[in-house]
């Protein structure tokens, strides 16, 4: 076997990618710019904060090259707050994804984001999505929870308990709650997986990527395993209403079912 | 040069993203995408990992340079940079082995049409062909040749196709990337949902597929 794993990413491999997050650290060291594959690092020089990926800042961490600043999501006030909206405000939904428009960032000056989520930036220019949104950096905001929470902040805490100003088990006790909490929802979710009405799309908005991990092959599973005992019924569903097109004119609905094939035509 | 190469370079976010940074990102992008989806993706005809495989070459000589160099200072640099070059060259590898057992897996589904083959990269194609050969031959040599000429073929399509294809119809995870409509097909009824940037959404593979394509979504 070339590769022996599943389809979809594994645990350690969204725990490699949640290692490519920014995070801010205030270095205790002179360092010069390193000239790595993904660009130059800002040198370090102490106390100015620099935004560097999780696996370098733990690297200087290990060596007491540097301090963590944890992000200010993970305060316990802004966990508090998560944990409640979580339970009380929406106990049906997850909590909303962190904001990726028009968020200025220190680090670059001028630079706000994209703004609005519609842009025609078809133009060659690549849509940065998570672990590169500098979400867990110190200019993230507090109260939303990113991509990669889980992740980051259980690094955090094992490996820079002393740079989260003593909280570490009243933050490891929220992250806990926020664990249970969504966990409970994500097996809830189950039920509409496969409910009537949901027409194949299934919106899971601010979930998290370990979560994902976890639940991948169970969620997949029910809607792969319904669609298959339904297969039946679909495709006779589908002739009916091919036939009512037929009926009623041109079929102007077109069929989703060309749509598939038509895809794979398209030779690209 | 042109309005728009002007404007362009004076528009900030246009420098916004350095060109290493973007390299990550759709490398990163591709290996997730290869890893989630049911079928083999088009192999990046931007010439993306042409790019990054020079630039783990120089950074590679670069770190035989320097190991001559036995000062403190720059042993750490050392560290740092085998460090993340190993980062690297874990998302290269695990990318082409996702591909290459995706190939294993259906090598004749991919070799049937232009436009399937148009999907592996000259390599890939190399090899599925004279893996499938060798496997051809030694099938042959093994028990195919007692059979009789008609039932020899490994691509009849009478009946119940020979030939397996993956299943376009299971469910992924995508994110959306864009505000879009998302169309989505279910057992007891199609459906269709205005999509929000950074949505996550359940859908299968065959109507996933455009959004992902015209990129206004990433598998997760």
């Amino acid at each position: 076997m070339a590769l022996p794993l599943p389809l979809g990413l594994t645990h350690s491999e969204v725990a490699f990618l949640a290692e490519m997050e920014l995070v801010t650290v205030v270095p205790r060291q002179r360092l010069e710019s390193i000239d790595l594959l993904s660009g130059k690092t800002p040198p370090l020089r102490p106390p100015h904060r620099t935004d560097l990926p999780l696996w370098l800042a733990l690297l200087l961490k290990k060596q007491r090259r540097a301090n963590i600043v944890p992000p200010p999501w993970m305060h316990p006030a802004s966990l508090a707050d998560i944990v409640h909206r979580e339970t009380k405000v929406h106990p049906q939904a997850f909590s909303e994804p962190m904001p990726t428009a028009s968020r200025a960032r220190q680090s670059e000056p001028g630079y706000a984001g994209r703004i609005g989520g519609s842009g025609d930036n078809n133009s060659g220019e690549v849509i940065l999505s998570p672990p590169f949104q500098s979400n867990c950096t110190s200019a993230a905001p507090a109260g939303y929870l990113p991509y990669h929470w889980l992740e980051v902040a259980e690094a955090l805490v094992t490996h820079a308990s002393d740079d989260l100003g003593g909280n570490t088990s009243e933050i490891r006790g929220l992250l806990r709650d926020l664990v249970e909490v969504r966990a409970a929802k994500m097996r809830d979710s189950a039920e509409t997986l496969g409910a009537e009405g949901q027409g194949g799309v299934v919106s899971l908005r601010g979930v998290g990527a370990m979560e994902l991990a976890e639940n991948r092959g169970f969620v997949l599973g029910v809607v792969d395993g319904v669609r298959k005992i339904g297969g039946a019924v679909e495709t006779a569903r589908r002739e009916r209403e091919e036939e009512m097109d037929l009926g009623g004119g041109e079929g102007g609905r077109g069929g989703y079912g060309g749509d598939g094939d038509s895809d794979d035509d398209m030779g690209i | 040069m042109d309005i728009d190469d002007i404007l362009r370079e004076v528009d900030p976010t246009f420098h916004a993203v350095p060109q290493e940074k973007r390299n990550l990102q759709e490398l990163t992008r591709a290996w997730i995408a290869e890893r989630s989806a049911p079928e083999l993706l088009p192999w990046p005809a931007d010439g993306l990992f042409e790019r990054v495989n020079d630039s783990i070459k120089r950074q590679i000589e670069k770190v035989e340079e320097m190991t001559g160099d036995m000062d403190p200072k720059t042993n750490f640099a050392l560290i740092v940079i085998q460090t993340e070059l190993e980062r690297f060259k874990y998302l290269v590898r695990s990318y082409l082995r996702a591909r290459i057992s995706k190939i294993d897996r259906h090598t004749l589904h991919y070799l049937s049409t232009d436009a399937l083959r148009s999907r592996l990269s000259e390599m890939e194609l190399a090899y599925a062909t004279r893996h499938q050969a060798l496997l051809h031959n030694h099938y042959l040599s093994s028990f195919l040749s007692s059979f009789p000429s008609a039932l020899q073929n490994l691509n009849d399509s009478a009946g119940i196709n020979m030939v397996e294809t993956p299943d376009l119809e299971s469910a992924v995870f995508i994110r959306l990337l864009k505000d879009t409509l998302v169309e989505g097909r279910g057992v007891d009824s199609d459906g269709a949902m205005d999509g929000r940037e950074s949505d996550i959404v359940i859908l299968r593979w065959a109507d996933a597929k455009s959004l992902v394509e015209n990129g206004s979504a990433e598998l997760v």
